[in-house]
Order: C-alpha cells, then sequence, then structure tokens
C-alpha cells in the first residue's frame, strides 16, 4: 500500500513499532537481569535495573556442588564442545563422509552430557533438561520421518481417499490433546508404561501428526512432478527417487516444519504433566516454582526461565527465516 | 502413484494416528461411561452416562465454559485486531523490519509455562509493571479473581498478537498491484485503500487466524495453571484446566473423560463448516 512521506507520520511509526518491540522483550530482558541477582536485589520493592549481578542462582540451579571444584570440569567441558564444533565446521577437510562427521559429533555431545552426572555433581535441574533433549529428539525424528513419507504421499496421489485422510487429520489437529492424553494416562498407568520417555514421545508424535503431514504435503504439491518422474524413468523405484531426488531439495521444507514440531515438543506442558511422574521435562520442571514465598524462589525460577528459553531462542534466530515463513505459506495454504 | 505405493508411503502415519488418536478417542468415550479413581483402576465400574448427568449438574464446568466463551471474545478480535495494525505499520517502514520481526518472535516461540511466569514477576510487586502502574496512576495491583482473569487473557494476547501480525504482514505483501494502482489514480487515501483493497484480499487470512485463535483459545492450559497457582480463589478457571484438575487432582477419571468428550463435541460443532470448506476445496483441486 502507499507509503506515507510524511516525517512526522514516519517518526510515530517508528516510536510505535519500538514500543510494540519493547513490550515484546522487556519481561525476558527483565527476567535475564533478575537470573544474575541477589535475592535482596530480587526481591526489593522498588524494581532495581542496576546491581552487581552474581551467577550464583545458576550455579545452584545446575549443580549440586560448589562452582570452585566445578571449575575445572567447566573448563573441560568448554573445550570438548569448543572441539566437536570445530570439527563439526570442518567437516569438508576430513576424508570422511560429511553425514558420518556429523552424525559422530552429535552422538559424541549426546554422550558427553549422558556421562556428564556420572563425573560431577549436577543438580536436578540437568536431569529435567536431558530428558527434555530426549523427548524433543525423539518426537523430531519420528514425526518428520514418517510425517515426510505420508506428506509425500498425499502430494502424488490425487484420489478421494487423500483428501479424506487430510480432513480427518484436519479434525483431529483441533481436539484439545488432553481429550487424547487421559485414555493415555489410564493405560499408562495399567501398562507400567508410564513415566516413561516412550509414552510420551509417541504421544507427542500422533498429536503433531496432522499438522506435520498438512504442512510438508504443502510443500511437496510445490515441486514440480517431472522431476521424480525424471529419476523413475531411469529405473529407481519411488523410494529410491523420493529419498535422493525429492528430499534433497525439499530440505528448506522439512527445516520449516521440523521447527514447528521442535517447538511443540519442547514447549509442552500439559502432556508431559500428566504423562511422567519423576522423569519430568524443562516446563513441568519449571512450574514448580509458579507458588511459594521463598525469596529465593524469584531469583532461581528466573535461572531456570533464562536457562530453558534460550536454547529455544538460539535455534529461532538461526532459522528465523525458515520459521516467518513457515508462518506465512502455511497461512495461505491452510 | 499407484496405490500400494501409495500405502507404503501413507501407511504408517495412518497406523499412527489410528493407534494413537482414534483409539484413545473411542477410549474415551468408554472410559466416560465408567466409574474411574486411583483406586479401582483396574476394575473401572460400570455406570452408563452417570457422568455426564454430573458433569452437566457440575456449576464449576459451566464457570469454566462460560470463562473460556469470555476468553475467546475477548482475545480473539484482539489479537487480530492488534495484529492487523502492527502488520500495517510495519508494511509502512523499509529499515528495521527484521528487527522489530525477531523482537516479536520472543513472546512467540518461548515456552509457555516460563512465558506466564517471566509475564505474572512483571506484575508481581516490586516487578516493573506493578511499580510504573502504581507510580503513573496511583493504583496498586492485587491478584484476585478479577485481575487474574485480565492477566491470563492479556497474556494470550501478548503471546499471540505476533503470529497475527506476521501472517498478515506476509498477506499484504501479495496485495494485487493493479487493484491499488487504480485506486491511487483515483486518488483514493490510504484509509480507503486498506478498507476496500486491503481488507478484502486479506478476509481468508483473518478467517484462518481466527480459526486457529479460537482452538488454542479454546485450550488454554498452560497460563492458567501458572497464573492462578491452581488456587481456585482466582475464579479463573478455563475448560481445560478444569479437565485436568478433575482427572488428577479430584481422581475422577471416568468423569474427565465424559468432559473431554463433551468438549471435542463442542469443537466439531465449530468445526463442521470449516471441514466440508475444505473437502470441497480439495475435492475440486484433484
Amino acid at each position: 500500500m502507499t507509503r506515507t512521506d510524511n516525517p512526522i507520520a514516519r517518526i510515530i511509526i517508528y516510536i510505535a513499532l519500538a514500543l510494540f518491540t519493547v513490550y515484546n522483550i522487556l519481561p525476558f530482558t527483565w527476567t535475564i537481569m533478575n537470573s544474575v541477582k541477589l535475592p535482596k536485589d530480587a526481591n526489593a520493592r522498588i524494581p532495581r535495573f542496576i546491581f552487581s549481578p552474581t551467577g550464583d542462582n545458576y550455579a545452584e540451579l545446575w549443580l549440586n556442588m560448589s562452582p570452585q571444584d566445578f571449575a575445572p570440569y567447566g573448563l573441560l567441558l568448554v573445550i570438548v564442545i569448543f572441539a566437536l564444533f570445530v570439527i563439526g565446521f570442518s567437516a569438508n577437510r576430513i576424508p570422511a563422509p560429511n553425514s558420518v562427521v556429523y552424525i559422530g559429533c552429535i552422538f559424541a555431545g549426546v554422550a558427553v552430557a549422558l556421562a556428564l552426572p556420572e563425573i560431577v555433581n549436577t543438580a536436578e535441574f540437568y536431569d529435567y533438561l536431558i530428558n527434555s533433549v530426549i523427548v524433543t529428539m525423539g518426537t523430531l525424528c519420528i514425526s518428520l520421518t514418517v510425517g515426510a513419507l505420508a506428506g509425500y504421499g498425499l502430494a502424488r496421489f490425487r484420489h478421494v481417499v487423500s483428501v479424506y485422510i487430510l480432513v480427518i487429520a484436519l479434525a483431529f489437529r483441533s481436539l484439545p490433546s488432553l481429550a487424547l492424553v487421559l485414555p493415555f494416562y489410564y493405560l499408562g498407568q495399567l501398562s507400567g508404561l508410564y513415566d516413561t520417555h516412550i509414552l510420551l514421545i509417541l504421544c507427542l508424535v500422533a498429536t503433531n501428526q496432522p499438522f506435520t503431514i498438512w504442512m510438508l504435503r504443502s510443500f511437496f504439491m510445490e515441486i514440480p512432478r517431472e522431476i521424480e518422474e525424471a529419476a523413475m524413468i531411469d529405473g529407481a523405484s519411488r523410494l529410491k527417487s523420493f529419498i535422493s531426488v525429492i528430499v534433497p531439495i525439499m530440505w528448506p521444507g522439512i527445516i520449516t516444519t521440523g521447527l514447528f514440531t521442535l517447538l511443540l515438543a519442547y514447549n509442552d506442558f500439559l502432556l508431559a504433566r500428566i504423562l511422567t511422574q519423576i522423569n519430568w521435562t524443562l516446563p513441568v520442571g519449571i512450574a514448580q516454582w509458579t507458588g511459594g514465598e521463598d525469596p529465593g524462589h524469584v531469583t532461581l525460577a528466573a535461572a531456570a526461565s533464562v536457562s530453558t528459553t534460550l536454547p529455544i531462542l538460539i535455534v529461532i534466530i538461526f532459522f528465523q527465516k525458515y520459521l516467518i515463513r513457515g508462518l506465512a505459506s502455511g497461512a495461505v495454504k491452510g | 502413484m499407484k496405490k500400494g505405493t501409495f500405502t507404503f508411503f501413507v501407511g504408517p502415519s495412518v497406523v499412527i494416528m489410528l493407534a494413537l488418536m482414534t483409539l484413545p478417542l473411542l477410549a474415551s468415550i468408554v472410559l466416560g461411561l465408567h466409574y474411574i479413581t486411583f483406586r479401582n483402576l483396574d476394575e473401572p465400574l460400570w455406570v452408563g452416562f452417570q457422568n455426564y448427568q454430573e458433569v452437566l449438574d457440575d456449576p464449576e464446568f459451566w464457570d469454566s465454559l462460560e470463562f473460556t466463551l469470555i476468553f475467546i471474545a475477548v482475545a480473539v478480535p484482539l489479537r487480530i485486531l492488534l495484529g492487523l495494525l502492527f502488520a500495517l505499520l510495519l508494511d509502512q517502514i523499509r529499515r528495521f523490519r527484521g528487527v522489530f520481526v525477531a523482537a516479536a518472535l520472543v513472546p512467540f516461540v518461548m515456552t509457555p509455562v516460563v512465558g506466564t511466569l517471566i509475564f505474572r514477576d512483571m506484575f508481581d510487586r516490586g516487578g516493573p509493571y506493578w511499580y510504573w502502574m502504581q507510580q503513573l496512576f496511583d493504583y496498586r495491583l492485587f491478584m484476585n479473581s478479577t485481575t487474574v482473569p485480565l492477566l491470563i487473557i492479556f497474556h494470550s494476547i501478548w503471546t499471540a498478537t505476533p503470529f497475527a501480525m506476521i501472517v498478515l504482514f506476509a498477506g499484504l505483501q501479495t496485495l494485487p498491484q493493479e487493484s491499488l494502482e487504480a485506486a491511487r489514480v483515483d486518488g483514493a487515501s490510504w484509509l480507503r485503500q486498506l478498507w476496500h483493497v486491503a481488507i478484502p484480499h486479506l478476509r481468508s487470512l483473518f478467517i484462518f487466524i481466527g480459526l486457529i485463535s479460537i482452538m488454542d483459545s479454546y485450550r488454554v492450559f498452560d497460563s492458567v495453571f501458572v497464573l492462578t497457582q491452581q488456587n481456585p480463589i482466582y475464579d479463573a478457571e478455563t475448560i481445560m484446566f478444569y479437565n485436568f484438575q478433575v482427572a488428577l487432582s479430584f481422581g475422577r477419571l471416568g468423569k474427565a473423560n465424559a468432559m473431554s468428550v463433551l468438549t471435542v463435541l463442542g469443537i466439531f460443532v465449530v468445526l463442521i463448516p470449516f471441514l466440508v470448506m475444505t473437502y470441497r476445496e480439495q475435492t475440486e483441486e484433484s
């Protein structure tokens, strides 16, 4: 639409957007400040924006030992993580296929993360993180594999059956997950699967599936059929042409869908709250600080909030363009 | 694509949805007809429609439904209006767009439990919003049965406006240029362009955002859990939250299942026109 040339109007527009930005990020900024305050600063009657920072809250949150004892291990950990990143980024120079290097790095990282509690005395919060990572990664892998196959099939098979599946999936997408999780809770209690990662992963995959197949299908629809038909004339099977021809050009769509799945699995509270007893994920772990009068709660909850949110914000900053494209395109076709 | 290949590709997904969505739904219908607590998990007691009767006679159920409907009626239009406002402002500028959008994503992607916790801290005694309200308007905010429901609604607007903004902004970039050009040649003001070209073009997006928002508002849970601290005195239970309480706090699994069957039926009433529309669209396409 026509842009205004009036300088005063333009200044007002910028001021309005700047205020909107402050409104969006001030709460998180405030929490970052609280997370490095002493309880007496955080509980002051008049909000303190200037104070002397401390790392005690993070140490108390993550460790069951004094930060001094942890320091040498921490240094070692930083070096290991840095080394893994260096190896990952220089994969091209290593005489092995790139994918092997990446998978090796990821496995090494996971091994370090799992072995850490054996070496240093980590607090419960670390266990929540591990649970969250396992559940999120599990959901992501299963959901995307199954969803990509189905999305592709639904995009290519023009038949009334496809339409039925899509419409039913849409109906499922709008169901409250509580309706599904209560029977799961009941069955979990009876079968002994209650409080296991696998039950939570399966439940998240299922509640995610309708959204995943709709979104991936809309991306597959954009790819012309001629591309895989050419491969199939050369003698490749449907599956082979799908894996070797379609998936490589579909990465943007898969990343976009993966981002939404990641957010949903990582941020989920209701399912994890109902289906776990002690194997809490991060959101369930944090909810324990929602009440209470203990003055230390404010700063500890702030450190926990920042620790939970930061990984997701970093991922989103890296992949922001995919997320926005997903929001925009999913909307136009949805 | 051949039928066999199609089955191979779509099969796993359909099996997952059948086993993990259709079966649980059927199971909740069956469970809803039984009296089940934590003590008789293995031997549910058949009670027929007694649970349904109990839910419909439960004043707290109707209270929670009322609050959910108020929530939808207030939050959904405000999200769309604010989203449209900021999308239009973004459309006016070129510089710093990326910064404004990135900042708007923060409340949207943040873990809802954490987001609510953070949001509450701002309004708690000693939080910046609390302090500024007291300084500027001499208003001391207390958490009570008026303010907590308002904060729940405000929080949902805070987190969902960016979604509406991004979708509508993307829509604004695809306006038909010929119509805009024609309007400009005729000397139409910005307001008239908005009313006669942009709003009609964005109509389907308004419907889309509205539907998603209604569905999301219907199942709002996390923010209620955190802001009420599970304390009934704030009188701010949504239907999902009350359902959760019946199941886990009161241990009445049968009644809770009956309640979720009722909520699902309620959603379908809203949803059916939309499903029929999608069905028509898809059959025409193929």
